[in-house]
């Protein structure tokens, strides 16, 4: 088989393909390049039986590695895999019929013909290398750029003949920027402010201003959110409510805060396992816990088990590192060097946290702890040490005195009876039922004489489940008075003073694992007393003590406090029993109103779940094609030897991982965040497989400025702020978004940046501006997912009923006019306008969101009631501060698009205005239904019929394309 | 093409149609349904002037048998041995224990494998032969309409899954995958295939009100949801409370005039914004918003049932005047397929019976059993069934053993993945044919001769129906190679059948 490709016709060939260059054009267009050019080919037509897969190696012949006897260096002509793959005997021709792999095209060819010829040198897959600050490119136009960056973006366009577009009108630009950085429009005012500013800078200094509003962190929380795939529920099955909202929070915080990258991450992988981790850090470790979770009838936690880890490397690999390690879960991948063995070795770091494989559909499935922000420890620590100082300034000697004085003696108890046992069906009926001996019904009751005596414990005195007993005996009393004794029982107690009840206390326990303080109005001489006790189940037992039990506890304070006069622990425990229970003082008043405000301060903060990590860790196996009841040889945590290993001397644990990542060896975490950042403003990334940098996904589109990004990124300490500070306030950004015919043909997809961003807005941003618009946004930061409007049916119809989010639930008042960023999220039902624009379910990482364009997600903005109350708010507010058409429209606009109309668009208007008000004068009654959607106040002293007309004007700007997109 | 010209044919097109009322232009730029979604509008050439919006190039493979799916879905797990799976000697053994021969050790679920005892629960129900016009099936008495139409079945008895619980069973079932983020067999179809009609989407969801009051198990997005796909090729889940679908209505105080008025304004604006951007974008979006107006038509026309006759109500029962039952949403599944929708689902739920099977199973049946029959030969005498594939399946079976308290009149029965009947009809699958054996206690899959087969995932164990064969086999009636319909996602090309999959030949015509 002698056949061999004519040179002449490969360099064309060559030269066409680096011409014709989706990929990268490089400045010599004939030097092929292993990585870029050869080995997505290999790749994709070869790797299947012939790449890293040890086990499939098919013939022994691996096309991945340095050792290949089918590659004759510098000889295409003599090399095998040139004649296998060009042979024109589709029975012998590689890669085979049957594969299911496509046969190479003749360019495919001739690209590895030429990496032969030139000697055929592997290299390593560009994104395994640690990135290095590129070279400053040497550009022609010397004037364009405004920083750096924006060097790396010219070459390029440069190199393609193609000039930037002009900068953007000042307005553009001051929405534009706006849009991007906080997700919402500049307020009128800040627009003005920004317009009058002339001096050099200006638009520099309105980026800062906006970058250090709340509104910053909480659209750039969003991307996090969605690619770490936060929501309010569990996800599976029931999809109950899932407590973890203060780690949404949080993210807002640490990027308003502009927390260090390296920390961003490392908290979020495992601040548990920090030195003494702070709240805020044990927080972040709810990125572990974001996993789907089920508590399904039926389960098996072994399988969850196994699900769980899964999902948390899969998200972690793409998140993190960019790379889809899932196909190693049951094989050795094809295409990337991630070995099973390395699969499992990443499996090993994450299977080892203390939270149940099961959730036991609870809110709070442990562990869990209570998510204080700074700000509110702050005020916690100032409540303690309040609380310390008054403890402080207790007089002990006093005390002691007025403690000793306090003693009272024990009454004397007689004729002690015990009724029969009252069996009910339930605990709830026994507690409730009034059975005869508390009954008026006048029904005997058969008592019998009862051996009791006071302050001695009575076990089993009920015997069975669900049932109840009476204890009476009479107490004696010197003198009238208000006396304080202390009852416990197991379960619970009702107790009656004289035929009067003093006490309930519905409850299942241990016998004096508590002891409740029950006061009553003696008189002197003889009190009937009354004790019911009600059990639950097993076990149950009272015992009543004939004193107060505060007294108890003041005077057990003083016995000890006596005993050791000098520690601190027993002067701080006195002056506490003394504040807490002895006499009333001023201090004490304030010390009791403090310690209730502090408990009821601390109630109001939200618990959130944490990662916490297991004292022994589970050991790790490799799972056979990922089946959890097949398991393999064990394996231990480690990092793929691709990528390195953990440094020497630090621990092989979660934080030792998340060390890993953010050192600067890794060669993919800070290229993976940068490319991302760069798609939110861009709408495409520079890798545009955002999810893959593996040798499948896209080769960057500018290495260069990828690199120069990720490494300044890094020299910057990791500042996501100054990251998105370089890029908006670079030429690049600001370039207008006009696509001029020439650029449709050369750049269609802007992925040389020849001119500005154009993209459809995220669904949050579109319902958020439409609010905005309308004047009805409510920028609370934080807290429980709100419930807005939402089409009835949509959760009862579909879950079960047993799920704590069956029933929709909707919220009312300010509550519902949030941003979207705080919507709830169930991840089994999503928000459906939400949904319609492309926001993901949640349920898997998500770090490209689809951008479509249906006929559903007009009937969205069309119809929706938020939009429409938006719409009609924003009536209201132009209609009630312009007083003529033209200024009512001006403001219209400015308030949608932040520009002024053109003199077509308002004709235009005008014309539509006139038509709706003739519609509506003529017929009230349909002017009133229209302006009577949503429940923000309908404006009064305004006709209906004009703001009815007025509310469609604005519902028409809201749905145009420049209100919808980022220009 | 090249998206300048694109752009400059969009143009023209406009100005020859005009764009103020629901003249030819509007009609035409209809067919252009969600075509280039992406933000390009690549294929819009192609798609204009002809019907529906082309799916992906080389798909179909080759000539379809079926254009159509009806997937009747009965969510929780029917229990084949009440309706389908005859197992008469098992009257004898009731209350025996499972013989460790037969379970041979295989998993179940944690809600019995607490259990001291798997005892025996024969079927109450009796099961009468029909004739199938080949060797006869025997079919429960809870299913006679069912029955009724076993001439047109190709009744599969050795169904077999991975999963023992709902949740991974059902996502199992619908997207190919247990774990969630997959694409739906339906997104797969409309991303594929394309639409065949106009002014409706390709992939429309219908769920079924249930008539006994069990809880039941949860149905979501992600059962119809596109995964990784574009999300316009996720299934559009009807209502048959408020709008079919939502926000489809104009508010109350709009009529149809003033919305037009609006919609003209809003083209009008977005037009001149083409001028100045020249985004192509720009110009699907205008089309979109078109489309969204005859949406608003075509679906009330759609979801009318005023026009069916009283022969159809009676075909389909008296529930089928009720919006939301089994039997209307058959009706409307038949109305659908005519109108040109690709890929129907209709969920019923309610199957998962733990214990009690007795006293819920015929309430379950009772829902779909006429509707089921009536489907068939509703499509048969419309001239439909030969190119509409219909599915009747759950995501796993039942068990022989019981699951609770056992009376000979009453049991329950816990999940079992090992062995189910499904049923197909029309599209090409061969009517009147039983396929597959189970063994005497209906527990596991065996060959002609009884003997006991360990079917295999990673190859095709004739006698046995995977998951993933059963999902290569509705592809290959719509004339695609499950292992050529891919998607490349995260550096791999996904499919419907993950690696695995195989065409059951003996089903087919």
């Amino acid at each position: 088989m002698k056949r061999s490709i004519p040179f002449f016709g490969l360099c064309i060939s060559v030269f066409a393909y680096a011409l014709a260059g989706h990929q990268a054009p490089t400045s010599s267009p004939k030097l092929v390049n292993f990585d870029r050019d050869v080995l997505p080919i290999l790749s994709q037509h070869c790797y299947k039986c012939h790449g890293p897969d040890a086990t499939k190696a098919a013939a022994g012949l691996r096309l991945d590695s340095f050792s290949s006897v089918a590659i004759a260096k510098g000889s295409p002509e003599k090399s095998l895999l040139i004649h296998r793959v060009s042979d024109k005997n589709p029975g012998s021709r590689m890669p085979p019929e049957d594969s299911g792999v496509k046969p190479l095209k003749p360019n495919e060819i001739a690209i590895i013909s030429q990496w032969i010829k030139q000697g055929a040198q592997y290299e390593k897959h560009w994104s395994y290398i640690p990135p290095t600050m590129p070279k400053m490119p040497v550009v022609k136009n010397l004037t364009w750029s405004k920083n750096p960056m924006d060097r790396f973006v010219l070459a390029k366009l440069e190199g393609t003949n193609l000039k930037p577009e002009p900068e953007a009108d000042k307005d553009t630009l001051a929405l534009r920027a706006s849009q991007v950085l906080t997700g919402l429009p500049p307020s009128p005012a800040e627009l003005d402010e920004f317009r009058r500013d002339s001096k050099p800078g200006s638009y520099e200094r309105y980026v800062d201003q906006l970058m250090a509003k709340p509104s910053y962190g909480e659209h750039q929380a969003r991307y996090w959110l969605d690619a770490v795939r936060y929501s309010d529920t569990h996800g599976l099955q029931l999809d109950n409510e899932r407590g973890v909202y203060p780690y949404r929070d949080w993210v807002v915080r640490s990027l308003n805060q502009d927390l260090p990258f390296k920390n961003f991450i490392e908290w979020q992988l495992a601040g548990d396992l920090l030195p003494n981790p702070t709240t805020e850090q044990r927080v972040a470790t709810g990125y572990v816990r974001m996993n789907l979770t089920s508590n399904e009838g039926g389960a098996i936690a072994d399988e969850f088990l196994a699900r769980n880890t899964f999902d948390r490397v899969d998200t972690t690999s793409t998140v993190m590192l960019g790379l889809t390690v899932q196909c190693a879960k049951c094989h050795d991948h094809k295409y990337d060097p991630i070995k099973q063995k390395d699969y499992y070795g990443l499996y090993a770091f994450f299977n080892s946290t203390k939270d149940e494989p099961l959730d036991g559909n609870i809110t709070l499935p442990p562990p869990f702890i209570r998510a204080s922000t700074p700000e509110q420890e702050a005020r916690l620590v100032a409540m303690t040490s309040k609380l310390m100082e008054l403890r402080q300034s207790v007089d002990l000697s006093k005390a002691a005195a007025q403690i000793t004085a306090q003693k009272v003696a024990i009454p004397t108890t007689k004729g002690w009876q015990i009724s029969p046992v009252y069996a009910e069906k339930s605990f709830d009926e026994a507690f409730d039922r009034a059975e005869a001996p508390e009954s008026n019904t006048g029904a005997t009751v058969p008592w019998k004489p009862f051996d009791f005596e006071v302050g001695k414990d009575f076990a089993n005195i009920v015997k069975i489940d669900n049932a109840s007993v009476y204890v009476r005996g009479t107490v004696v009393m010197p003198t009238a008075q208000t006396f304080s004794f202390g009852v416990s029982t197991d379960d619970a107690v009702k107790v009656w003073l004289n035929g009067k009840l003093i006490h309930s206390h519905k409850i299942g326990r241990a016998l004096n694992s508590e002891v409740d303080r029950v006061v009553g109005e003696f008189k002197a001489g003889e009190n009937e007393l009354l004790v019911k006790i009600i059990n639950g189940s097993s076990i149950d037992g009272l015992n009543i003590r004939l004193f107060d039990p505060n007294t108890k506890v003041l005077m057990d304070a003083l016995a000890a406090h006596q005993k050791s006069p000098n520690t601190e622990k027993s002067k701080i425990d006195l002056a506490t029993a003394f504040l807490e229970l002895g006499p009333s003082s001023d201090s004490s008043a304030e010390y009791r109103t403090l310690i209730k405000e502090r408990t009821a301060f601390e109630g109001s903060i939200p618990m959130s779940l944490v990662a916490e990590e297991m004292p022994k860790p589970r050991p790790a196996f490799i799972l056979k094609r990922g089946d959890y009841l097949q398991k393999g040889d064990m394996v231990q945590r480690h990092i793929p030897d691709v990528l390195g290993s953990i440094p020497a001397g630090t621990k092989i644990d979660r934080l030792g991982f998340a060390q890993w990542l953010t050192s600067p060896a890794n060669p993919l975490v800070n290229r993976v965040f940068v490319n991302r950042i760069w798609q939110q403003y861009f709408g495409t990334a520079i890798v545009k497989t955002t999810d893959d940098f593996g040798s499948q996904g896209e080769w960057p589109q500018n290495q260069p400025l990828l690199d120069f990004l990720a490494v300044s990124f890094a020299q910057n300490g990791g500042s996501m702020k100054k990251l998105n500070r370089m890029i908006v306030t670079s030429a690049t950004f600001r370039q207008s978004s006009q696509i001029t015919k020439e650029k449709l043909t050369k750049d269609p997809e802007n992925r040389l940046i020849s001119r500005g961003p154009r993209f459809r807005m995220d669904a949050e941003v579109i319902r958020d501006k439409a609010l905005y618009s309308g004047g009805i946004l409510v920028q609370q930061l934080g807290g429980r997912g709100f419930k807005p409007y939402q089409p009835d049916g949509l959760w009862e119809g579909a879950s079960d009923p047993a799920s704590s989010t069956h029933i929709y639930e909707q919220d009312h008042g300010m509550a519902i006019y949030r941003r979207s960023m705080y919507l709830f999220w169930k991840r089994t039902a999503p928000p459906p306008s939400m949904l319609l624009l492309d926001a993901p379910l949640r349920d898997t990482c998500v770090v490209r969101r689809s951008t479509t364009n249906t006929p559903l997600q007009a009937l969205t903005t069309e119809n929706e009631p938020a939009f429409l109350e938006a719409s009609r708010t924003m009536a209201q507010r132009i209609l009630s501060q312009r007083s003529d058409d033209a200024g009512r429209l001006k403001f219209a606009y400015e308030l949608t698009v932040a520009r002024a109309p053109k003199p077509a668009e308002s004709e235009l208007l005008m014309k539509g205005l006139a038509y709706y008000r003739k519609k509506y004068l003529a017929d009230p009654a349909s002017a009133k239904k229209l302006i009577s959607i949503g429940e923000a106040p309908v404006a009064k002293g305004i006709s209906a019929s004009e703001q009815a007309s007025w509310m469609i004007i604005c519902s028409t700007l809201m749905n145009t394309d420049e209100f919808l997109t980022i220009h | 093409m090249d998206p300048t010209r694109e752009a400059e044919l969009l143009m023209t097109r406009r100005q020859l149609f005009g764009n103020t009322t629901l003249g030819i232009g509007t009609a035409a730029l209809s067919r252009l349904l969600t075509v280039g979604g992406l933000g390009s509008i690549a294929g819009l050439a192609e798609a204009f002037g002809e019907q529906g919006r082309h799916g992906i190039p080389g798909i179909p493979n080759f000539a379809p048998k079926a254009k159509r799916v009806i997937f009747l879905f009965m969510s929780g797990g029917p229990s084949q041995l009440d309706l389908w799976d005859f197992k008469p000697k098992l009257a004898e053994l009731f209350n025996t224990d499972l013989p460790d021969s037969v379970r041979r050790g295989q998993r179940v679920t944690t809600m019995t494998s607490g259990q001291t005892r798997f005892p025996i629960a024969p079927s109450k129900y009796k099961f009468k032969q029909y004739d199938n016009g080949s060797d006869g099936i025997f079919v429960s008495e809870l299913l006679p309409h069912t029955a009724s139409v076993v001439k047109e079945l190709c009744v599969v008895k050795s169904m077999w899954t991975e999963a023992i619980n709902h949740d991974p069973a059902t996502t199992f079932i619908q997207t190919g995958s247990q774990i969630p983020g997959r694409p739906s067999m339906g997104s797969w179809l409309s991303y594929g295939l394309g639409s065949l009609n106009d002014n409706l989407p390709t992939y429309i969801v219908l769920h079924s009100k249930v008539s006994s009051n069990k809880p039941n198990q949860a149905v979501y997005p992600r059962l119809w949801g596109s995964g990784f796909l574009p999300s316009e090729y996720q299934g559009v889940a009807f209502r048959s409370q408020g709008d079919a679908v939502l926000y489809l209505k104009d508010p109350e105080g709009m009529d149809r005039e003033t919305r037009r008025v609006m919609l003209d304004n809003v083209e009008a604006l977005n037009h001149q914004a083409l001028g100045h951007f020249g985004d192509p974008e720009i110009a699907a979006r205008i089309k979109q918003y078109e489309l969204a107006y005859q949406l608003q038509a075509s679906v009330p026309d759609l979801m009318d049932l005023s026009k069916e006759t009283q022969e159809t109500f009676d075909l389909y029962g008296k529930e089928a005047h009720e919006p939301g039952t089994f039997a209307a949403n058959c009706l409307l599944a038949r109305r659908m397929v005519q109108k040109g929708v690709r890929f129907i689902q209709i969920f019923h739920r309610g199957w998962d019976l733990h214990n009690n099977l007795t006293g819920d199973l015929p309430s379950q049946t009772k829902d779909v059993d006429q509707a089921c029959a009536a489907l068939i030969k509703d499509l048969k005498r419309t001239g439909l069934l030969d190119e509409t594939l219909v599915v009747w399946a759950g995501e796993f079976g039942r068990t022989v053993y019981c699951q609770g308290p056992l009376s000979a009149d009453n049991y329950g029965r816990d999940h079992h993945p090992r062995a189910f009947t499904i049923w197909m009809a029309g599209g090409g699958v061969k009517p009147g044919m039983v396929y597959g054996n189970t063994d005497d206690f209906g527990y596991n899959i065996v060959d002609k001769d009884g003997k006991i087969i360990d079917p295999s995932v990673e190859d095709f164990t004739p006698g046995a129906v995977h998951v993933h064969d059963l999902q290569a086999t509705i592809l290959n009636q719509l004339g695609i190679d499950h292992t050529k319909l891919t998607y490349h996602y995260q550096g791999r090309d996904f499919r419907l059948t993950d690696v695995h999959g195989h065409v059951v030949k003996d089903l087919l015509k």
